[in-house]
């Protein structure tokens, strides 16, 4: 660290604990309390990265999350390390290790600075035009680019950090902790309103925290002192949460908005561990009170980008709060009052401030003659036509400007120096505003858009409203939160204020220079290289629109977004198109407002929380008995249990055989379950099934197909008959949610006279399936008392029964074709019954089969999974199902679409079986069906939608849907594949039992 | 993020609402009486309105109880919610 | 004999949170519209199911939770005999559905009930659910039904920092995990 930069008598940064930390290799030392940009300053670093177009060096410039340049890699770690990190924003802890980013081999010898030499070559849209032809070489060229350009790196292994949300409620949320902020966070809490208060810095008070000086007193004390007895006061609010390394990051509709916290990230490498990282808190506020301040304007002049070229407010914050010295001979450039701040700050830290060149004729406000009074030189109506110095600025060149600012003239003056302040006035941040909707509206004489309409709950105060003078910000701060939040806060009332008032303002979007302007270097975007030139040009190519000339010249496309300079390139653009800027507007501004980590996006929802997971009761049995697992919608089911060294085919063989031979076991717990009571639940269910359902004796069941209103195939399942005015519906595993959602809306919106309560009780039962010709041997077994005769329990019936004293309700239907039941029993009970029948089928060899053998044993059977047979085109018609549509029935769900022109086509797809020409060829879920292949281009008759290989059959089986097929039966087709073509012919789709005897076996 | 007043359970964050389009298109009594183009009329045209549009919400994951709304959808603001059956507040 | 077996079984403590399971518990969803209806619970009940929205009524036996202007949630306050719980549902099976003037259905296993308690309760709960809290948890016997992660829950206040939540089974071991992965930051 060089002694000589760093001021002893500094009140926020801790100079007795000293932090090391490592920049680009090098180990280096800071204090407690530094971010690693003032620490770097301190150690004489101004050089940090390279530009992105010509790789030009490029320094520290501001003190914020406006920091164009300055952005960095840390840590190393491949899981850890974090790109595009600005070195403004990260506060130094020990062990912290950074490296430049954007150059190669180092950021003090860059290969990619030779663009800088051919920079005429490399004008706006370069990449664009040169590069996009002929467009399949882009592959290639985009491998050089990105490596060149070497825009930081990516982790490649997952984040060890964690993340978390957090959900806040709060009357009233003020974004920006400043004078005004915090004044109006006073009020709302005093006034019992719930209030929170963020900062993205470290402590509240922003740049009136360090303000010493005679110029800007409140009630007889500096400003600074003043607002640190106000911020004092805010400890005793109990109304009033204050969140400082907050940055809101977004400002949504209905006043919702995101805010990331930075929990570990200024800790020591050993302190972080185990910690949250970062925390996203999703607020809603019913008042918003935006006080986010404002950000001072580059000039934009010939070669304005070099190291040692910053903010003049940043110098000042650098000398008042880091106690860092910037430079040793430091030059000013500016527009404004404000420069003279910085001005005598340095002076009374005993900086040497050569002279503040000042674009003005004249001003004598009384901030601008305190700094003629300490000695400091001006030179008036003059600007910097040229800087020098290539990896830092070593000299200024100074000319005056003619009256109209045109152009400079008279003798250059050269002026050594090894720093330069430049302040162009202040731009309000209003991105917040606009992000919420908020419309702005343009302030002519200081040239700054402000917040004018919006829709919220919301205000802007202090300088992001416009306001710049001490004065200003507190009264109308005050007025303005007073009448916001309807209270009559008089705390401020008396207050006496002494403020510099800036009396001249003068203002040149660009600066001329003794040079042609397209031989002159006048960075817009620091970042992404664009220059004053590349607008020209893009406005002389013909681009008018603002978001075009953005796009094409990349200006505030970078990481910053062009937080420092789109103010200047919309000038520019108004200048040279010669229209108002008022009227020419802004771009839009996006959230993020500063750059989002993934993790603080994803929060606690990785790993085993990526996706919800749900479980049926007898989900642990599965996992016991070595099931492999399947996502069916959010479930985990069963898909197979493979034996020891069993494959996934082998197993499935060994399943579907076991189930038709002897007896299999399902737990079809997932399957949707509505219970339907009242009084019309029949003449309900005649409207949403196809079929008929008044004649349904109590104690039978019924399989139904359930329809949109476009006639298309929504849903399918059996349903009860329990009671007179008593149903309980089972939906697909999928449909479940949609199903019973769809129906509440059928009932409460077109059907409200019908006396009907829908309940999901798809939770309440675990479902045991058990079919196969042993199945009523297996089930006696378990219940003992129950008459399993066909007369007495036929084929789609229902029993109440009971299984050591625990109801559940027994219905013998079948989805595989086979003989077979399903016990439906509360989900408490599930686990055990399973287990119960499982033993008593061991004589027969019970087999438990998963998903896939259930998939494969129904297709056997021809009989329909919906959202895989179907997609919502095909009607029951196409699924050759005519006979489940009543012609009786006056009305249902979808019945006026089945004779709608379109779907009476005979030349629509339909369901239809398809067998291979080798059996033991099964086909692709997916694959096309073509009837010629010689054909270019051929057409596409249809694909298939389920292929197994049948143990039962001992062949290859497959449903398709096919143009046509419905008459095509016989007829030969072709599957082409990538190697081979598979020769089908196209069959009934039911494969096996075609007249269901095996379902009374 | 909307916040939605359920004109059952009151102001809920939009995550706990599903959508259900356009408001007001009753489903004909008698859709066999009715020609092609007119059922693919209640079918398939919808208005989707820049500016005032009426719009069925369902607080899918609260009371489960269907509702209209009035939502400017250039700005999105809701400018009245009322219950299935209601007149609409404002036209 | 057969064996009963809740989805969670077991409690857990971290910084002022204490999570757990309270199973069996008798849980009946009831609906209706009629006066008969409300008039009926409230006779076999001794409770009038509430009419004002998210909130709750109960004795010392059961709760009934609003959930809708037809639709009601019934749960007793201690663990009980499953043998038992078929009995008061079919008592008000009779009384209501057959009766035509509403629908009994038993979700006692549709629904598994958790207890949250201590200081950090709702900021627990923050972590995932978007509701508005303020005004809930300083109302006893509030109700809300919401989102905690994307899973639907019932929220049942009952005491201060003292709540029973609902979520349905199948659902239940994640947000059992889930909380107790957020738990561990508090």
């Amino acid at each position: 660290m060089s002694k000589d930069l760093r001021i002893t008598n500094n009140k926020f940064i801790d100079q007795t604990t000293r932090i090391s930390f490592k920049f680009d290799g090098k180990t280096l030392y800071g204090f407690k309390g530094d971010t690693l940009a003032s620490a770097l300053l301190a150690n004489n670093i101004h050089l940090v990265g390279r530009s992105f177009k010509y790789h030009r060096p490029r320094g520290i410039m501001a003190c914020g999350s406006e920091e164009p340049n300055a952005i960095v890699q840390v840590g190393s770690d491949a899981s850890m390390t974090e790109p595009n990190t600005r070195v403004t924003e990260i506060e130094l802890y020990e062990g912290l290790e950074a490296t430049s980013q954007n150059c190669w081999p180092s950021v003090n010898f860059d290969i990619g600075a030779i663009n800088n030499f051919f920079s005429p070559l490399i004008p706006a849209a370069f990449y664009y035009k040169t590069f996009m032809w002929p467009a399949n070489f882009w592959k290639l060229y985009e491998y050089f680019i990105r490596k060149s350009a070497g825009l930081g790196k990516s982790p490649t292994k997952p984040d060890k950090d964690i993340y978390d949300h957090r959900y806040l409620h709060c009357d009233v949320l003020v974004v920006g902790g400043g004078i005004s902020g915090i004044m109006a966070a006073k009020t709302a809490a005093k006034n019992n309103l719930n209030t929170v208060l963020i900062d993205d810095k470290i402590n509240l008070g922003g740049t009136t925290l360090f303000q010493q000086n005679e110029c800007f007193k409140i009630n007889n004390t500096y400003s600074n002192e003043w607002l640190k007895k106000e911020i004092e006061s805010l400890n005793s609010l109990k109304n009033l949460t204050i969140k400082t390394r907050t940055s809101l990051a977004a400002y949504h509709s209905y006043n919702y908005l995101l805010a990331r916290e930075n929990l570990t990230d200024h800790l020591d490498i050993n302190e972080k561990k185990d910690k949250v990282r970062q925390r996203l808190w999703k607020i809603r506020a019913k008042k918003v009170i935006i006080s986010t301040g404002a950000m001072e304007r580059p000039l934009i002049f010939n070669n304005n980008d070099r190291p040692g070229i910053m903010l003049s407010s940043s110098i000042k914050k650098y000398i008042d709060y880091y106690g860092v010295k910037c430079g040793q001979k430091i030059s000013l450039f500016t527009n404004n009052d404000s420069a003279y701040e910085t001005a005598i700050s340095l002076n009374n830290s005993g900086v040497n401030v050569n002279s503040v060149i000042d674009i003005r004729d004249k001003t004598n406000s009384i901030i601008v003659k305190q700094a003629e009074e300490l000695g400091i030189k001006i030179h008036w109506k003059s600007s910097i036509v040229n800087t020098n110095g290539y990896k830092k600025i070593n000299s200024i060149e100074i000319m005056k400007l003619t009256d109209d600012g045109a152009a400079v003239v008279g003798e250059k003056i050269k002026e050594q120096c090894d720093c330069l302040g430049i302040s162009g006035g202040w731009t309000p941040r209003v991105h917040l505003f606009t992000q919420s909707g908020g419309k702005l509206k343009f302030r002519d004489e200081d040239n700054v858009f402000l917040p004018d309409k919006s829709e919220l709950d919301q205000i802007s105060i202090g300088s992001c409203n416009g306001d710049f003078e001490l004065d200003d910000v507190i009264k109308n701060s005050v007025t303005l939160t007073n009448k916001f939040l309807n209270v009559d806060n008089n705390d401020y009332e008396n207050l006496e204020i002494i403020s510099s008032k800036e009396t001249t303002k003068k203002n040149i979007w660009l600066l001329p220079s003794d040079k042609l302007l397209s031989k002159a270097k006048q960075f817009l975007d620091f970042q992404n290289d664009s220059t004053a030139n590349d607008i020209k040009l893009a406005l002389r190519e013909g681009f008018k629109s603002i978001e075009h000339v953005k796009r094409y010249t990349t200006t505030g496309m970078a990481t910053d977004q062009g937080k420092l300079s789109n103010m200047h390139a919309l000038g520019i653009i108004a200048e040279t198109a010669g229209v108002k800027m008022g009227e020419l507007g802004t771009t839009t501004f996006r959230p993020p407002y500063t750059p989002l980590t993934f993790g603080a996006i994803v929060g606690r929802n990785v790993g085993e929380f990526f996706d919800i997971t749900r479980k049926t009761p007898i989900h642990d049995w599965h996992v016991e008995n070595k099931a492999e697992f399947e996502n069916v919608g959010q479930w985990k089911r069963a898909w197979y249990y493979p034996k020891k060294n069993e494959s996934m085919h082998d197993a499935v063989q060994r399943e579907s055989k076991a189930a038709r031979d002897s007896a299999g076991m399902l737990d079809a717990s997932t399957l949707g379950k509505i219970d339907i009571q009242g009084t019309d639940a029949s003449e309900f269910l005649n409207r949403v099934y196809t079929n008929a359902w008044s004649k349904l004796e109590i104690g039978k069941c019924r399989y139904g197909l359930m329809l949109n209103e476009d006639g298309m195939v929504y849903d399918d399942g059996v349903t009860t008959r329990l009671g007179e005015n008593h149903y309980i519906m089972t939906t697909t595993t999928g449909g479940a949610a949609n199903v019973l959602s769809k129906l509440e809306d059928y009932l409460q919106t077109e059907w409200p006279e019908l006396d009907v309560y829908l309940t999901s009780v798809t939770d309440q039962f675990a479902t045991i399936s058990i079919c196969g010709p042993n199945s009523k041997k297996i089930l006696t077994k378990v219940i003992p008392d129950l008459d399993l005769s066909d007369k007495e329990f036929p084929h789609m019936s229902f029993k109440n029964a009971s299984i050591n004293n625990i109801k559940c309700r027994v219905m013998r239907i079948s989805f595989t074709g086979e003989h077979s039941y399903e016990i439906n029993i509360q989900s408490s009970f599930g686990k055990s019954v399973w287990e119960k029948c499982f033993e008593a089928g061991k004589e027969f060899n019970i087999t438990p089969y998963g998903t896939e053998t259930m998939h494969l044993l129904r297709a056997e059977k021809g009989f329909i999974i919906t959202g895989q047979d179907t997609d919502g085109t095909m009607t029951p018609v196409d699924l050759q199902m005519d006979w489940i549509i009543s012609k009786k029935k006056y009305d249902f769900i979808g019945k006026r679409s089945l004779y709608r022109s379109d779907t009476i086509r005979d030349d629509r797809k339909q369901l239809v079986g398809l067998i291979t020409e080798d059996p033991k060829e099964v086909l692709e879920e997916g694959a096309q069906i073509v009837s010629e292949i010689n054909k270019k281009p051929v057409e596409m008759l249809g694909h298939v939608t389920s292929s197994y290989f049948s143990p039962n059959l001992n062949k290859s089986i497959a449903l398709a849907v096919v143009k046509n097929g419905k008459n095509l039966k016989g007829h030969k087709m072709f599957v082409p594949m990538k190697n081979k073509t598979i020769n089908v012919t196209i069959t009934d789709s039911v494969f096996l039992d075609k007249d269901n005897k095996r379902l009374n076996a | 993020m909307f916040l939605i007043n359920c004109p059952y359970c009151g102001e809920r964050d939009q995550s706990e609402f599903t959508a259900g389009g356009e408001a007001h298109i009753v489903r004909p009594k008698q859709p066999t009486e009715l020609s092609d183009d007119q059922w693919a009329e209640f079918l398939f045209m919808r208005k989707n309105i820049k500016g005032i549009q009426f719009e069925r919400w369902s607080h899918a994951h609260g009371c489960r109880k269907w509702f209209n709304m009035v939502r400017d959808t250039s700005n999105d603001k809701i400018h009245a919610v009322y219950k299935m059956g209601e007149k609409p507040p404002i036209k | 004999m057969l064996n009963y077996n809740s989805p969670i079984k077991d409690q857990k403590e971290y910084s002022e949170i204490k999570i757990s399971e309270v199973e069996p518990t008798l849980k009946l969803n009831l609906r209706g519209k009629k006066r008969d209806f409300i008039t009926k619970i409230g006779k076999e009940l001794s409770i009038i199911p509430p009419s004002d929205p998210n909130t709750s009524s109960g004795n010392e036996k059961f709760n009934i939770l609003w959930l809708s202007p037809d639709e009601w949630l019934l749960y007793s306050n201690d663990k009980i005999d499953l043998k038992n719980t078929t009995l008061l549902e079919e008592k008000l099976f009779n009384e209501v559905s057959k009766s035509k003037i509403g629908s009994i259905a038993n979700v006692t296993d549709h629904w598994i009930m958790l207890n949250v308690n201590g200081k950090n309760t709702f900021d627990l709960l923050s972590t995932g659910c978007p509701f508005n809290f303020n005004n809930f948890k300083n109302s006893k016997n509030a109700v809300t039904q919401t989102l905690i992660n994307h899973i639907d829950v019932i929220l049942h206040n009952k005491d201060l920092n003292n709540l029973n939540l609902f979520v349905r089974r199948s659902f239940s071991n994640h947000l059992w995990s889930w909380l107790n992965d957020s738990s561990r930051f508090f």
